[in-house]
């Protein structure tokens, strides 16, 4: 506005020093300023200035995201969604965001900010997020860069893997690989050369979903790789192609160092690592617990195809080596291979699972064995520590069976750990188990908040119905 | 007396963790009696586990006594919560929405309960602007009156001390000046100035226009003080911003029997509660379905305490008459509600030329107008420097206030069109609810 400024400097200066000019000013201002003075005109000049106002412009409003949002579910839905993000049994979030995806449900967009905040720093929560911005995605995700992971969205667009960015291109490549995995590993020989090595290390994990024979030779030149975690993966990925030239290897090597003979597995132990087996990936640096030479020889059996041995041998007697060796390596195999006789076999014979847990073994097998498995196998190992491994959430029959058992404990200190993991493992149709209609007393016991969690879980799935 | 909704039960928990604790109190095995009349519902709610209760051997825990007055809302419980209502209340309201409580005559805990409440309401109360000794009202007003006018006078001299010596150099003495001014102000009973006073206290030293920035706060105290000068010159309606502005505060009771009444469907535009180290303030500002008139509703809680309840959720109707506090621009008032809340299609809105225009017919009323709520229509959001904009379908632009988180707008639109309500002042908009389709979303 004109003569402001001048109003402005006459203040600062004072009125003694720099008198006003008021004739500066615009005529609507003089015509109602009269005889006032400075502070008069002031007043009026900011009232005219707040009044003049006038809009933007030659702004550019935000490009819209393209496509469809999925319908709402009922608002009761949305406040429990609410509650949770405001803190209250925030642990069932996920379970809330699965249920309303695979129901088709959409999630109201304005809690988008604080799910993408929640997922930030947990993996395991942004396929879900992802889901649940559906268009809103990519939109978001170039509003605040810490929510770069939401563009790990799906798109079918070629130019991400040519041009996107880290996410984006493995995103593109996990979605190729599982729809044509030669298709995938075409793309990814073309751009290998010129990857840097974590790249590189990424890029081949993804391999491992549609492994097959193909792969075969891409992999073979990767044992060479000048990373080692590349020769690594590689390594890895090949001990998991049936019938590959890597099995064969290791077979050869397995019979240099085991015989079976008369009832019993004779074991001796390699003396070195050589420069082959090397290359197919057996660490030559033992970790503690464990002698370097019975660590190739675990490396070797580990890595050996399972069909040619036999699973009888775990129930056999052992020479030249620890047992414990042996059932840590056939665990490995039987966690590589998904043996299902094989991890029967081990779980029957009671065999050590070296740094595994035997949940791991359990998982392989047909959910409808678990409970009869449990059943046996709580006499040796802790219940919790066993269950708590299972994936979640459980099939049915456990899930009744850990309940049961926790229905008839009262409100005994030691069961509140497996309480507490069973509240979120059990599956949506067992959630209406009796226990969840007896009292449970107004004192925090762990038997109160396993049948809270339990109804607010019912409930949570009864409104997204 | 018919039972309320489900919505309506949950509208009145203090936090979302005693609605989730109420529904789990509203099971019938809970409660093995319950009734209502029509002054009441009432139950006995089986309260803590009976189970550990026999274990103490204790027999078993003595129920709690659950009472509700739905017209009030009041609550009576024996429970030792501290939450207002309390879980167990809630839980009977939600029995009693779901149809599950009976009829039933009042047993005498709840009868006394109730007639204690009616006798207080019937209690013959002072007539509004009655005053217990007039003489000495009027001697209290009019010593505060000449406090107020010393006060005022003493500002004027020490404005023009400062205009005609100089405001450089200011940014040095401000702050002790201004504080010792303030608190002068406030001796002189005049509040509102010497919040003003504080504000331009604010503006001093920060970023390369604060000489104009004092000069516009300076200036419109200036305005007041000159106004109180003249005070029986002006309008009355103008006298009475005046007053308010410098601090008079006019009583409730006055307000509800002096005050020019509205009755209307009230849509709440929204809400903004702004936190202070010793007072939480909380506007709630409405607009008339049919009147189209805006209205303001202030609430204050100490640091710390929850606020009421809000008549409504920001997108909903509430029903009622507002009493305007008197003024040029009558916004501030009093709302007397006359039915539940109700949902709301989404409101018609502005565009940012047409939202300005109204915020100068404002200040036009009351120069030292500072907020001025107002919807948007069909507003997208545009990059504005560092910060943000809602822009209209003609490509005029209004900013958001700087330093707003706008994520949330932001996700709801997605780059489409939105109606926004929001409150308008010289730094920006401020966003207070937006309609995601037809749905409000506070924000």
């Amino acid at each position: 506005m004109k003569g402001w400024d001048g109003l402005v400097s006459s203040a600062l200066l004072g009125t003694d020093r720099r008198p006003v000019h008021f004739e500066e000013l615009p005529e609507h201002i003089q015509e109602r300023l009269g005889d006032g003075d400075l502070l008069d005109a002031a007043a009026l000049a900011t009232v005219y200035k707040r009044a003049g106002r006038t809009p933007l412009r030659d702004l550019e409003p935000m490009p819209a995201a393209a496509g469809e949002d999925r319908p709402l579910p009922r608002p009761v839905a949305i406040r429990r969604l609410a509650a949770m993000l405001g803190g209250f049994q925030t642990a069932a979030l996920g379970e809330w965001l699965r249920a309303a995806d695979e129901r088709g449900w959409g999630v109201p967009p304005e809690h988008l900010p604080a799910l993408a905040d929640h997922a930030r720093n947990r993996a395991e929560f942004r396929p879900l997020v992802i889901a649940a911005a559906g268009r809103r995605a990519t939109w978001l995700a170039d509003l605040n860069p810490e929510w770069k992971f939401l563009h790990a969205a799906e798109s079918d667009d070629p130019k991400l893997w040519s041009h996107g960015n880290a996410l984006q291109r493995r995103t593109w490549l996990r979605k190729t690989r599982a729809q044509d995995p030669a298709a995938a590993l075409e793309a990814l020989r073309e751009v290998w050369p010129t990857e840097s090595a974590a790249t590189r290390a990424e890029f081949l994990a993804l391999l491992a979903e549609g492994l097959s024979l193909t792969d075969e030779e891409f992999l073979e030149a990767a044992l060479d790789d000048r990373a080692k975690d590349v020769r690594r993966g590689a390594a890895r990925l090949l001990a998991r192609i049936p019938g590959s030239r890597y099995g064969d290897r290791m077979t050869g090597r397995l019979w240099s160092h085991l015989v079976v003979s008369q009832g019993v597995l004779a074991v001796d132990l390699p003396k070195r690592v050589s420069a082959s087996m090397e290359r197919d990936g057996i660490d030559s640096q033992n970790p503690e617990g464990i002698g370097k030479r019975a660590w190739w020889f675990l490396q070797i059996v580990a890595n050996t195809p399972l069909s040619v041995m036999d699973p009888a041998w775990p129930a056999m007697p052992v020479e030249g080596c620890a047992p414990e060796i042996l059932q840590a390596a056939w665990t490995e195999a039987a966690v590589r291979e998904r043996s299902r006789t094989w991890a029967r076999e081990l779980l029957t014979a009671n065999a050590s699972t070296g740094g595994r847990s035997a949940a791991e073994l359990l998982r392989i097998l047909p959910a409808d064995e678990w409970v009869r498995a449990v059943t046996a196998l709580k006499e040796t190992i802790d219940l919790t520590e066993l269950v708590g491994r299972l994936p979640v959430p459980w099939p049915a029959s456990l899930a009744s069976m850990i309940l049961d058992q926790l229905a008839a404990a009262g409100t005994a200190r030691g069961w509140a750990r497996l309480a507490s993991v069973a509240a979120r493992a059990v599956p949506a149709d067992v959630l209406d188990h009796p226990i969840t209609r007896e009292p449970t007393g107004e004192e925090d016991t762990w038997r109160r908040r396993l049948v809270e969690t339990l109804i607010f879980r019912r409930e949570l799935y009864e409104e997204l119905s | 007396m018919g039972p309320w909704d489900v919505d309506q039960v949950l509208g009145l928990a203090p936090d979302p963790a005693s609605a989730k604790a109420a529904q789990a109190q509203a099971r019938p095995a809970k409660w093995p009696e319950t009734g209502s009349s029509e002054r009441a519902v009432w139950g006995l709610c089986l309260g803590g586990g009976t189970t550990e209760a026999v274990g103490r051997g204790r027999g078993s825990a003595q129920p709690y006594r659950t009472a509700v007055d739905p017209s009030g809302p009041a609550y009576k419980c024996s429970c030792p919560s501290r939450k207002v209502p309390c879980k167990h209340a809630l839980g009977l309201m939600l029995l009693w929405a779901a149809g599950e409580v009976r009829s039933g005559d009042e047993p005498e805990w709840v009868k006394s309960w109730v007639d204690q409440r009616v006798a207080r309401a019937e209690r013959p109360e002072r007539k509004p602007g009655e005053v217990a000794d007039p003489l000495a009202a009027q001697q209290r007003a009019s010593r505060r009156a000449d406090r107020v006018s010393a006060g005022m006078a003493e500002l004027a001299s020490w404005l023009d001390d400062q205009v005609r010596q100089g405001l450089g150099g200011f940014d040095q003495r401000a702050y002790s000046e201004l504080s010792r001014l303030a608190a002068r102000m406030v001796d002189a009973q005049a509040p509102g100035v010497a919040g003003a006073v504080r504000r331009a206290a604010g503006v001093v030293g920060r970023g390369h226009g604060w000489p104009g920035e004092l000069l516009e706060e300076l200036s419109l105290i200036h305005l007041i003080v000159s106004a109180h000068a003249r005070l029986a010159d002006l309008p009355p309606s103008l006298a009475d911003t005046v007053q308010s502005r410098i601090g008079w505060t006019v009583e409730t009771a006055r307000v509800q029997a002096e005050g020019e009444k509205v009755a209307d469907d009230w849509l709440v535009l929204g809400r903004v509660i702004e936190p202070d180290d010793r007072l939480t303030v909380r506007r709630v500002w409405l607009r008339g379905a049919t009147t189209g008139r805006l209205g303001l509703i202030l609430n204050f809680a100490a640091a710390g305490r929850p606020l009421d309840p809000l008549p409504a959720r920001p997108g909903e109707y509430v029903p009622g008459a507002l009493s305007y506090y008197p003024g040029a621009l009558p916004m501030r008032a009093l709302l007397t509600q006359t039915a539940p809340r109700r949902p709301a299609p989404r409101p018609a809105g502005f565009t940012a030329r047409q939202a300005l225009a109204s915020y100068v017919e404002s200040v036009a009323a009351d120069p030292w107008n500072e907020r001025w709520p107002f919807v948007l229509q069909d507003v997208r959001p545009a990059r504005y420097g560092d910060g943000w904009a809602l822009v209209d379908e003609s490509g005029d632009g209004l900013e958001l206030l700087p330093g707003l988180d706008p994520l949330k707008l932001l996700a709801v639109s997605a780059g489409e069109p939105l109606t926004v309500a929001g409150e308008w002042n010289r730094a920006g908009f401020r966003p207070m609810t937006c309609w995601h389709v037809d749905r409000p979303v506070i924000l």
